[in-house]
C-alpha cells in the first residue's frame, strides 16, 4: 500500500498592520489641518548707486528716467521723462522702450514720500519687459 | 506524536514607528525655527510678472522695513546707524561687497523715505546691489 505523503504545512506569514495603517492617518490628518500654504516669494534686483559715485562727474549715458512721486502730489504717480503718467501708460512706454532695447538703463527715483509699493510696482513691471539694468535713486522734495 | 506547532512571523514596527516620531518632531521644530526669522508683520507687495525664487543664499541678508519706518534684520530693531556699522563690518569680514546678496522686505505702506534709510546704509557699505522683496503669489 502506498504511503499517503503529508507535505510540510505552511501557515501563512502574517504582519500586523493596523497600528501603523492607524498612526498614518492620524498624521495625514494632522498635516493636513496644520499645514499653511507657502507664498511664492520673488526678488527684484536693482542697483543703488552710492552717493560719491552719482556726484561724480561721470559721463552722461542716455537712460530712461521714471520719477515715482507720491499718489497725494496731485499727479497720476510717476512721470516717465518729464511726462507724467499713470501706472499702465508706464507700462506701455516699457513695453516700446523693451522692444527696441531692453539692456538700457532705467534710473527710477523715488521721492520721499512715495510708497515702498509703488516702487515695488514700477520694478514688476520693468522685469515684466524684461529690463534688468535698473538703478533706484531718492529723490530730495516730496 | 503530534507535530509541535510553528510560530506566525511577526514584525516588531516600534523601533520603527519611533524612529519617525522623532524624524517629525525634529523637521517640525526646525520649520517652525526656520519661519520664525520671517516678520509676519511685514506686507509685501504683489509683483506677478517677476521671477520667483527658487533658491535661498544662505548668506543673504534680510532687511525688514516695517510700516512705521523701523529697521530690523532678524527681528532684531536697529537704527540705520547702526545697521550701516553691521553691514561695513560684514563686508570687511568678506572682503567684496558683491558676496553680501542683500534682501530689502519693505512693507508696501513704508514710505520711500524710510526706505532710503536701509538703501543709504548699503551703499555706504559699498554694497550696490539691492534685492527687493515681493509676493509673486499668494499661498493658497
Amino acid at each position: 500500500m502506498a504511503r499517503k505523503r503529508y507535505k510540510a504545512e505552511h501557515r501563512p506569514c502574517e504582519l500586523n498592520l493596523t497600528a501603523m495603517i492607524d498612526v498614518a492617518f492620524q498624521l495625514l490628518s494632522f498635516f493636513l489641518i496644520a499645514i499653511k500654504p507657502v507664498d511664492v516669494l520673488a526678488n527684484l534686483e536693482a542697483f543703488r548707486p552710492s552717493p560719491e559715485r552719482t556726484s561724480s562727474s561721470a559721463p552722461s549715458v542716455p537712460m530712461i528716467k521714471i520719477m515715482v512721486l507720491s499718489p497725494d502730489s496731485g499727479i497720476s504717480g510717476y512721470v516717465v521723462n518729464d511726462t507724467s503718467m499713470t501706472m499702465s501708460q508706464v507700462e506701455n512706454r516699457l513695453r516700446k522702450y523693451a522692444d527696441t532695447d531692453p539692456t538700457q538703463t532705467v534710473l527710477i527715483m523715488c521721492s520721499q514720500k512715495s510708497t515702498h509699493k509703488q516702487l515695488i510696482e514700477l520694478l514688476d513691471r520693468c522685469a515684466k519687459y524684461k529690463m534688468t539694468n535698473l538703478s533706484v535713486v531718492s529723490l530730495a522734495g516730496n | 506524536m503530534r507535530k509541535q506547532e510553528e510560530p506566525y512571523l511577526t514584525g516588531n514596527l516600534t523601533a520603527m514607528i519611533d524612529v519617525v516620531f522623532q524624524l517629525i518632531i525634529f523637521f517640525v521644530c526646525a520649520v517652525s525655527l526656520q519661519n520664525a526669522a520671517n516678520d509676519d508683520s511685514i506686507t509685501l507687495t504683489l509683483a506677478p510678472d517677476s521671477r520667483a525664487v527658487r533658491t535661498k543664499d544662505p548668506r543673504e541678508i534680510r532687511i525688514d522695513v516695517h510700516k512705521d519706518g523701523s529697521l530690523s534684520i532678524a527681528r532684531q530693531k536697529m537704527s540705520p546707524e547702526l545697521l550701516g556699522v553691521l553691514l561695513k563690518k560684514t563686508v570687511a569680514d568678506c572682503g567684496n561687497p558683491d558676496l553680501v546678496p542683500i534682501i530689502l522686505r519693505g512693507d508696501e505702506s513704508a514710505l520711500h523715505e524710510k526706505v532710503q534709510g536701509a538703501l543709504d546704509a548699503c551703499s555706504q557699505a559699498g554694497i550696490v546691489k539691492i534685492k527687493f522683496a515681493a509676493l509673486r503669489e499668494k499661498g493658497r
